[in-house]
């Protein structure tokens, strides 16, 4: 399940959903709003772009990383403190591959679904800078 | 010919979302932008330079494909197409 969406999402079901034949290791990477002073967080997705982007990512992470699932819901709108942003739940036979695909996804997400974070700040709003690239095999 | 331009994020905020356009037949694309984007003089430079170049970090789309800004020059922009203009992504 690959979905862009308001509503929050219970992790342990995803968790129960993702465990497969063969599965040894599932990883978990939940991204939340940090409390850097802020009341809010505003998230944006061009999302007729943003999920082909997950999508494409989520096939990449499989093949390269010999992944058995792989589900993401990315949340978008209004979020409070210490709400999930960015679940992201990797099953794969090993807990090495587990690991370095969930690295692949959320820093291949990072860096390239046009999705977009404004920090509701008690001093102003702030829209939140983007990152570079990393990945499978990155700085070998 | 109607062409439709998506502005996201710090660029929505400024200049709208979802504008409809009629623009004439072979326009090109930096032409377009600059046309929608010059109803507001902070829109506009949070886009391009001084000289008219788009701003290194913007990102282009073309019906979703990726443009490189120094190709949208000479790239015309056909009926029904969507073009989507944005900062830098910062998801996740």
């Amino acid at each position: 399940m690959i979905t862009i969406q308001t509503e929050d999402v219970d992790i342990g079901k995803m968790i129960t959903a993702a465990k497969q034949q063969g599965t040894g290791a599932i990883v978990v990477f939940d991204g939340i709003v940090r409390d850097d002073d802020i009341r809010e967080m505003e998230l944006e997705a061009y999302e007729e772009v943003a999920l082909p982007e997950l999508e494409k990512i989520v096939s990449e992470a499989k093949k390269t990383c010999n992944l058995l699932s792989v589900d993401i819901i990315h949340r978008i709108g209004r979020l409070a403190v210490g709400e999930n942003i960015l679940v992201i739940v990797v099953g794969a036979g090993h807990r090495e591959q587990a690991y370095e695909g969930s690295r692949f996804i959320i820093e291949a997400i990072k860096a390239g679904v046009p999705i977009w974070k404004k920090e509701i700040r008690k001093d102003g709003d702030r829209w939140v800078p983007g990152e570079h690239q990393h990945g499978c095999g990155a700085g070998k | 010919m109607t062409v439709r331009i998506r502005f996201f994020a710090r660029f929505r905020e400024l200049l709208g979302t979802d504008i409809v356009v009629d623009a004439p037949k072979n326009k090109g694309l930096s032409d377009l932008v600059k046309d929608v984007a010059g109803k507001n003089q902070e829109g506009y430079d949070a886009i391009f330079d001084e000289k008219g170049a788009f701003r290194e970090y913007v990102i282009l789309m073309q019906n979703g494909k990726r443009v490189e800004t120094s190709d949208a020059p000479a790239i015309r922009v056909a009926e029904g197409d969507e073009i989507a203009v944005f900062p830098p992504v910062a998801g996740g």
